[in-house]
């Protein structure tokens, strides 16, 4: 049980940072990206190749991440900006046809491309105990990565200008332009920002289990699940969430199985837009 | 400026689509669909030759049915329902199971099923309209809905078989299994939906429809009772789905969890419906026969054809966001209204 637990936490905190990606979005853009699963695929096949050329592991992360949020530079700077044109759920509806699109082409390209590809990060070392669990080194690296990063948004987002711009546009677009913050400037940032994250949470998965080429859906559904859940727009509501249904999703998968705790997140997430559509950190 | 004129107008009515009043005279207001009909019944007797290309031709119906279907349900009233697959598999394989496993009757086997994905449907637009949940929260609340039912499929393995579907032994040795009898049958039943569809446009569900569409609180301010409306385009538009999915069932004898994937049948649909124009009698039936086309022409793409898709979306909601049937109709009102000024000119 208490091994369960802790494998739960390990997936929780990387379910966070994959919702931290989508719900910033949301919250600043009103765009929900279909195409993030697509932006977390990316990093990893970037990854896997700069790997096989021979490049060390932390270059190759970091060329994975650099790939992933120029994406989301490129698309913000491109196709949204029609979307932003438009208003309430005529944005929203845009933006996720369009992301949708993205999601397509980037989808297609990587499988033509790169049919078989994978990423699978091995990180050697002995098993150290915690709590009296064994837990391998490449979870710990996960986690403490995922810990860290998370720990670091929260600061960035409360300490800096740019962390209380973003916020300030989030709450309020109109005000935010008013005090002389750029939302335009902030959306390209928080949109990269996004698309490393993603890129981030594909590394660390990889870490405990291979990361395929057609994962991006996977990733997107995800990421859909923990942003909704946990508010849209809160970043720690998102990491609440995230471990929350890391937890319940390993817990179930190891005592009812694997197709129903698929449905149980799904549950989740249907019940807490019916019974509570701010989710559980919403304003 | 004009830029900035348009999209404000854009925002004022229905963001995708057209609301546009039926004609009233009944000869006008159905001939289309005799026409599409007509025209439709001929192409057996061009690709009857080929089981494959029937083959193709008989699913292209299907997804033309489905895209009537998801016309009512989004197209008129705005609901994003992100099930059309998961309904229509709800048809599918509740008329499998009850007619194979439960021994009962075809017909009632049809029956049963499409009242299943009826309820289903209904208690979906049920619940997004009791929560006033907006478009985006309607499409991941039916998204959910979708991906749960793939998982129950998958789970169940002794009643659904899995992953590698199930072969219907019902209809085995009917005309359902001839595959020109099928399309005959597939194409009576695209007539019979945008029948009804054209007849609900005409009803005062229509008018109720319209003015949902274009501007919610006006409808409501105006008397109509918004909830309601709401929750029939959702019983009818699921109704269709579930028989579509049923006869598909005992018409190809092989139902799969891909035959009914979101990503199979949903987003099809979606883009379909998208370039044909939303809400329009003809938009559904539009898009099925360019898109049965399309995919003939890209078969040697391969996966490049995903990308051709996904551009086509992307350049289909920045171009026309009306659809094609609307802009192309504009345009040719427009040359004909030219024609006709230029000749009123001239004496």
């Amino acid at each position: 049980m208490k091994a369960v637990a802790l494998d739960g936490i390990v997936l929780g905190l990387q379910f966070g940072l994959l919702g931290v990606g989508m719900t910033l979005i949301y919250g600043l853009g009103g765009v929900l990206n279909l195409a993030y699963g697509q932006a977390a695929v990316l990093a990893a096949m970037v990854v896997a190749i700069t790997l096989t050329a021979g490049a060390p592991a932390l270059v190759a992360t970091a060329a994975g991440l650099l790939a992933a949020a120029a994406g989301g530079v490129v698309i913000d700077r491109t196709l949204m900006l029609p979307v932003y044109h438009q208003r309430g759920e005529h944005r929203v509806l845009l933006g996720l046809l369009l992301t949708l699109g993205v999601a397509f082409v980037i989808d297609g390209l990587l499988l033509w491309r790169y049919p078989t590809g994978a990423l699978r990060l091995e990180i050697g070392g002995e098993a150290v105990p915690i709590l009296g669990v064994r837990m391998r080194v490449g979870s710990l690296l996960a986690s403490g990565i995922s810990l860290v990063v998370g720990a670091i948004l929260l600061l960035f987002f409360r300490a800096t200008t740019m962390g209380r711009a973003a916020r300030s546009v989030i709450q309020d677009e109109v005000g935010a332009r008013l005090v002389g913050i750029n939302p335009a400037a902030v959306r390209t940032f928080i949109f990269a920002l996004s698309g490393a994250l993603a890129g981030l949470v594909a590394v660390t998965r990889s870490m405990t289990s291979p990361v395929s080429v057609t994962a991006g859906f996977d990733f997107t559904i995800l990421a859909l699940i923990v942003a909704v859940v946990g508010g849209l727009g809160s970043v720690a509501g998102a990491f609440l969430a995230g471990v929350l249904l890391g937890i319940v999703s390993t817990v179930s998968a190891f005592y009812i199985g694997q197709y129903i705790t698929t449905i149980v997140l799904l549950a989740a997430t249907a019940l807490t837009i019916v019974m509570r559509p701010r989710g559980l950190l919403g304003r | 400026m004009t830029a900035e004129f348009d999209t404000t107008v854009e925002s004022e009515g229905a963001p995708l689509g057209v609301s546009a009043r039926p004609p009233r005279s009944l000869t006008r207001a159905f001939w289309p669909i005799a026409v599409t009909g007509a025209v439709l019944a001929l192409v057996p007797l061009w690709l009857g030759d080929s089981r494959l290309m029937m083959g193709l031709a008989v699913d292209a119906l299907v997804f033309g049915a489905y895209a009537i279907a998801f016309n009512v349900i989004f197209g008129s009233t705005n609901q994003l329902f992100l099930c059309v697959g998961a309904l229509a598999g709800v048809g599918g394989y509740a008329s499998a199971i009850l007619a194979d496993t439960a021994k009962l009757s075809m017909t009632v086997g049809l029956a049963l099923a499409t009242a299943l994905a009826t309820a289903l449907g209904g208690l979906l637009s049920w619940i997004a309209v009791r929560r006033s949940l907006g478009v985006i929260f309607t499409g991941i609340v039916t998204l959910a809905f979708s991906l749960s039912f793939a998982n129950l499929v998958l789970g169940q393995r002794e009643l659904t078989g899995g992953e590698t579907g199930l072969v219907v032994a019902a209809g085995e040795g009917t005309f359902l299994r001839e595959r020109v009898a099928a399309y005959y049958l597939f194409l009576g039943l695209l007539v019979v939906f945008l029948v009804v569809f054209r007849a609900l446009e005409r009803s005062h569900i229509g008018w109720a429809f319209r003015a949902l569409r274009d501007s919610e609180l006006a409808a409501e301010l105006a008397g109509v009772d918004v909830a309601r409306y709401r929750i029939y385009a959702g019983v009818i538009g699921s109704a269709m789905l579930g028989i579509t999915g049923a006869v598909y069932a005992y018409s190809d004898g092989f139902i799969s969890p891909s035959t009914f994937a979101f990503g199979h049948v949903d987003v099809r649909v979606l883009v379909m419906l998208a370039f044909g124009g939303l809400g329009t009698l003809l938009g559904p039936v539009v898009g099925t026969v360019v898109f049965a086309v399309l995919d003939e022409l890209l078969i040697d793409f391969g996966q490049l054809r995903t990308v051709v898709y996904g551009l086509l979306i992307i350049a289909l909601f920045l171009g026309f966001k009306r659809g094609a049937v609307p802009a192309v109709a504009d345009l040719l009102r427009r040359l004909v209204r030219q024609a006709r000024s230029r000749l009123g000119r001239q004496p």
